[in-house]
């Protein structure tokens, strides 16, 4: 099984615009990402997750040391790591249908797999919508089909940018045990930017907490749990604690009495 | 519940009074009265005294009998569909006041034209005449119509063509945008009618110097639209199709281009109105067919009927296509929640 990630002591500084300014996004971050494993990045805005997952998908060139996949050197985006955005993840223009096609006649496999779009609509509980322009779905729907267009090419890697970010908490609920369902299916390795703590509980195996300016790694949670997992469950809350003071947001708690 | 989409319209409007019932329903036979008043009053009326006396100099045909007994024809088979459907019938309630102040405009200009004189000949033709100056004229403007469409579309499509390189290379690359922005600064602001004189004395042919104007008039807007449209296209939809493995090529067509789509249709509407004004002003000063040069000719015998004739022509003409125009940017852009 492929779909390693490993980056190695890698820097990012970034010019500011309209200045001579700089800015340094990720300082030296190193970390392993084995084949199959499910890790969220966690952190609050501006720390870098981002610009580390862009990086990883080839988006962004790192400015000193390295991001290797499957042991090479990422030097471009390549469909064997597909992205999925928060927003804007589908092409306005084309239906559901048409979005997995061009997804699969750009990456040359249209030949190979036209067969499977039913299956992927299916999958995604789109075959009625088939036929509709991204406009006319929900926002819950949206993503879904972003990601099974995604996943429609084989990618070793599936990043996903905070995918369902913008969605209301009961779809975002629905969708992330449809992406257990999905990684568990197919098993290629999922790395996900999130700001949610009980989401990347929920779903990884591993929670990388950066903090920010500038991005760096500062503690690596292994959620040694079985899926699927009970959001409710007790060890559930007692990592959600320990998360939230390694990210100094659990403060004493203070009663004021008033008698 | 199963609903049709007029249902649900019908049930959730409110209820109106029955005083507004009576009201929309004489409302629809409102157009009809009135364009059977107007064939009466065109034939019942006396003419003007100076008309009257003299039928050879000044002939009243039945041409405009015929054509307002079509349109009272239409209304009537309107107005009778309308009892049979009500989608018809609220269709007329709301056109129906349009109807009648263009069957009141139709009336005064006859009035004030034929039967009392305040507008008179040669400069105010009565509506016959125009009439009987588009029938008689009709494979001369059919001539004209096919010259100044050719014209025009030869003129609007290389300007597309032009605006289209032009502008979406420049949208694309910043090594292209270098060489065409200062083309841009420098011609843009200049209207395309300017080059007419120059272009009367350099051209080899009027036809090829009329094409360049209006192409040239065509290609600064759709240039700018599509290197706006381009340029703008949110960043994430070419991050996402490099990660699928577009090539270049595919970048440009399959996203930069669809993706600036609805920008570039504004700039193709904003070109066919410069291309329209171009097209008129090309025919009135050299070009020697077509819409505007029959104008301008008739305007030399004094037929001034004729020119009305034509000034008609010329806006069904342009509506024409223009709504053609329309009609393909709906379909170009039914992914647009506002053209569904």
């Amino acid at each position: 099984m492929s779909g390693r990630v490993e980056i190695r002591n890698l820097s990012k500084v970034f010019a500011r615009p309209g200045s001579d300014e700089t800015l340094q996004a990720l300082d030296n971050i190193s970390l392993d990402i084995r084949p199959g494993e499910f890790v969220a990045l966690l952190g609050a805005s501006g720390c870098g997750k981002s610009t580390l997952l862009r990086i990883i998908a080839g988006l962004e060139v790192p400015t000193t040391g390295e991001a290797l996949f499957n042991g090479d050197r990422i030097c471009g985006p390549s469909p064997k790591r597909g992205l999925v955005f928060q927003e804007h993840s589908l092409f306005a223009w084309l239906t559901v249908r048409q979005n997995i096609e061009f997804a699969l006649k750009t990456s040359r496999q249209y030949h190979d797999k036209k067969c499977e779009i039913d299956k992927w609509l299916e999958l995604a509980g789109l075959t009625e919508f088939a036929g509709n322009y991204p406009h006319q779905l929900s926002g819950g729907m949206r993503q879904r089909a972003a990601l099974v267009r995604a996943l429609a090419v084989s990618p070793d890697v599936l990043l996903l940018d905070e995918p369902l970010g913008a969605l209301d908490s009961f779809t975002r609920m629905n969708l992330q045990d449809e992406l257990v369902r999905l990684w568990q299916e197919r098993g290629n390795t999922m790395i996900m930017v999130t700001h949610d703590i009980d989401e990347a509980i929920y779903l990884s195996q591993r929670i990388v907490i950066m903090s920010p300016r500038p991005g760096r790694v500062s503690r690596i949670i292994e959620v040694p749990r079985s899926y699927p997992r009970n959001r409710a469950s007790g060890d559930f809350t007692v990592l959600r604690n320990e998360i939230l003071k390694l990210m100094d947001f659990a403060q004493e708690q203070q009663y004021d009495y008033v008698i | 519940m199963k609903l049709t989409a007029w249902e649900l319209h019908r049930l959730e409007s409110s209820p109106k009074s029955n005083l507004r019932r009576a009201f929309d329903r004489v409302l629809t036979f409102l157009p009809l009265l009135l364009a059977v008043a107007h064939i009466a009053e065109y034939k019942l009326m006396p003419n003007f005294p100076k008309y009257a006396a003299n039928k050879i100099a000044y002939p009243v045909s039945d041409t405009y009998t015929v054509f307002l007994g079509i349109l009272a024809f239409a209304l009537l088979v309107y107005l009778v569909w309308s009892f049979f459907s009500e989608k018809i019938y609220e269709k007329l309630v709301h056109s129906a006041p349009l109807y009648c102040v263009i069957t009141i405009i139709l009336t005064l200009y006859d009035i004030a034209t034929l039967k009392t004189g305040t507008l008179q000949l040669p400069y105010f033709p009565w509506a016959d005449r125009i009439l009987l100056a588009i029938i008689e004229d009709r494979r001369m403007l059919l001539d004209c119509i096919r010259n100044s469409l050719v014209l025009l579309f030869t003129g609007y499509l290389s300007g597309v063509a032009a605006g289209l390189f032009c502008g979406v290379g420049a949208g694309w690359s910043k090594k292209i945008r270098y060489w065409i922005m200062p083309l841009l600064k420098l011609l843009g602001p200049i209207p395309s009618t300017t080059w007419i004189s120059i272009i009367l004395v350099v051209a080899s042919s009027l036809f090829a110097g009329s094409v360049f104007m209006i192409a040239l008039g065509v290609w600064y807007p759709v240039t700018m639209a599509a290197l706006n449209g381009v340029a703008n296209v949110n960043r994430s939809n070419f991050e996402v199709a490099r990660t699928f493995g577009a090539n270049r090529f595919e970048l440009v067509f399959k996203v930069a281009i669809p993706a600036a789509m609805p920008s570039i249709f504004n700039g193709l509407t904003q070109g066919m109105g410069i291309a329209c004004t171009a097209l008129m002003v090309a025919e009135m000063l050299g070009v020697e067919s077509g819409l505007g040069w029959y104008i301008n000719w008739q305007r030399g015998w004094a037929e001034f009927a004729k020119m009305y004739a034509a000034v008609i022509i010329i806006c069904l003409t342009f509506t024409a296509v223009n709504l053609v125009l329309t009609l393909i940017k709906k379909r170009a852009l039914r992914w647009k929640e506002e053209y569904v």
